[in-house]
């Protein structure tokens, strides 16, 4: 006898009505849903529009660069002094690369100040690496500014790092470059806690450098810190948001230049 | 006025449809899928072993930004998962032993969406990587890939269910037979 003939007839249409019912509900909500979500694939290169809008350089050249402008590999990083991903980044990835490729003259790496305003004082911390940057010290200053990050987070003096990062000489250039960077930062990039009230003109020399580099992360847009865009032979590649493993964006940069 | 086996018959007609269109847009989805992420990356490139090479590459960027892998874990699934999509889509399109390839459909974006809800908790703001570069994880790729888990599940459910009145149609028409077989 046939399994079937040992269920009731009953049993049997009203098992498989209600499993069909349940398969064909589930089936019709799920595909419902999925032509209902925003399903806007094209979107994700929308990033892509803002290339153009980098590419010119309206204010003067950006001075937080790394290696040769005729490097086949651009990479633009957008980060935060303050920001602990943007240290651990600038440690375990940047550092590599700058003693790797740049290096090599494969890459040429462009830093970009985007101070996020939940940090007290990152922008501080971006004044200084800017004013250093004008007297050709960018690099030690930007290194000293990550390697001792859990430090001047705590209190804000940036100062001594920056003293013991380049000589007097330097140092000396650098505080009258920061001559009037004691004023608060700009509306755009107020840090937590500071009131309209305490808002002023700028009036520090090098907040003109922020201030472009922030216009410029907000075309890509950059929404996080640290995000890099890398372009190759003019061209960009492609934008990415996070902290990326040295080993991994070096296969990147690797399958690139064997193209 | 329809028996009650006529509508039966009617009820597995439309669920066995709903199956087939279940199963054909999870092909595509994961077919898509695969050749977003190795598709040439640049505008004008030709296709190529290294234009592959580098859009592989260029996923593993993705991959690694969710920081759950070790490198060598980021670089073995950027170069393995597209070409496993590839497979699965192709696997589910041709509708052979579907409760398989449903349940492996299933698990794999289980797996993709716990991980992605998982990183949109910790508020990392990284590109989903769901299809190729771009796409920045938040709130409508959650809501994307968790309606294609409900509709791999639909499908899975389905397929299970197929089987077993394919099963019981075949065991049903037994009888038939046997006053042959017992001859």
């Amino acid at each position: 006898m046939s399994r079937e003939g040992n269920r009731s007839p009953l049993k049997a249409v009203a098992s498989n009505i209600a499993a069909v019912r349940s398969f064909a509900i589930v089936a019709v909500l799920a595909m419902g849903g999925l032509f209902a979500a925003p399903w806007a694939i094209g979107q994700t290169h929308v990033s892509g529009h803002g290339r153009n809008a980098l590419d010119p350089a309206p204010l003067p050249e950006p001075v937080k660069t790394y290696g040769s402008k005729t490097a086949p590999i651009r990479i633009e990083v957008f980060s935060d002094y303050q920001c602990p991903s943007c240290g651990n980044f600038y440690k375990t990835t940047l550092r590599a690369l700058i003693n790797d490729y740049v290096a090599a003259g494969k890459v040429y790496l462009v830093h970009r100040d985007f101070p996020l305003p939940m940090h007290q004082y990152s922008y501080q911390a971006a004044r200084w690496a800017n004013a250093a940057a004008r007297v050709g010290r960018f690099a030690e200053v930007e290194g000293a500014l990550y390697d001792n990050q859990a430090a001047w987070s705590l209190d804000g003096n940036i100062q001594k790092f920056v003293a013991a990062a380049v000589s007097s000489h330097d140092l000396e250039h650098i505080e009258k470059l920061m001559t009037g960077c004691a004023a608060p930062p700009p509306a755009s990039v107020k840090p937590a806690g500071m009131t309209m009230a305490q808002q002023s003109t700028q009036a520090c020399s090098v907040d003109a450098f922020i201030s472009q580099d922030v216009a410029l992360g907000k075309q890509v847009p950059v929404t996080q810190t640290p995000t890099f865009v890398i372009y190759n032979k003019g061209q960009k590649i492609s934008t990415v948001p996070g902290q990326i493993s040295w080993d991994i964006l070096k296969k990147f940069l690797d399958s690139l230049l064997a193209q | 006025m329809t028996t009650p086996e006529e509508s039966k018959g009617q009820r597995r007609r439309a669920g066995r449809f709903l199956l087939v269109l279940g199963r054909i847009l999870l092909a595509a989805v994961f077919l898509f899928s695969a050749y977003m992420k190795l598709k040439p990356q640049f505008p004008g490139a030709q296709w190529s072993i290294a234009s592959v090479r580098t859009s592989l590459a260029m996923f593993s960027l993705e991959v690694d930004a969710y920081q759950i892998l070790p490198p060598w874990g980021v670089t073995f699934v950027a170069n393995t998962l597209p070409l496993f999509e590839l497979g699965l889509g192709l696997w589910l399109l041709s509708g052979l032993a579907l409760r398989y390839s449903s349940v492996l459909a299933s698990l794999l974006l289980g797996g993709f969406f716990s991980v992605m809800v998982r990183s949109y908790i910790r508020g990392l703001d990284i590109n989903c990587g769901c299809f190729g570069p771009g796409d920045r994880l938040g709130p409508r790729t959650l809501v994307r890939d968790g309606t294609l888990l409900a509709l791999s599940l639909a499908v899975t459910i389905g397929a299970f269910i197929a089987n077993r009145e394919r099963a019981d149609s075949s065991v049903g028409s037994a009888p038939a037979i046997l006053p042959h077989s017992a001859e």
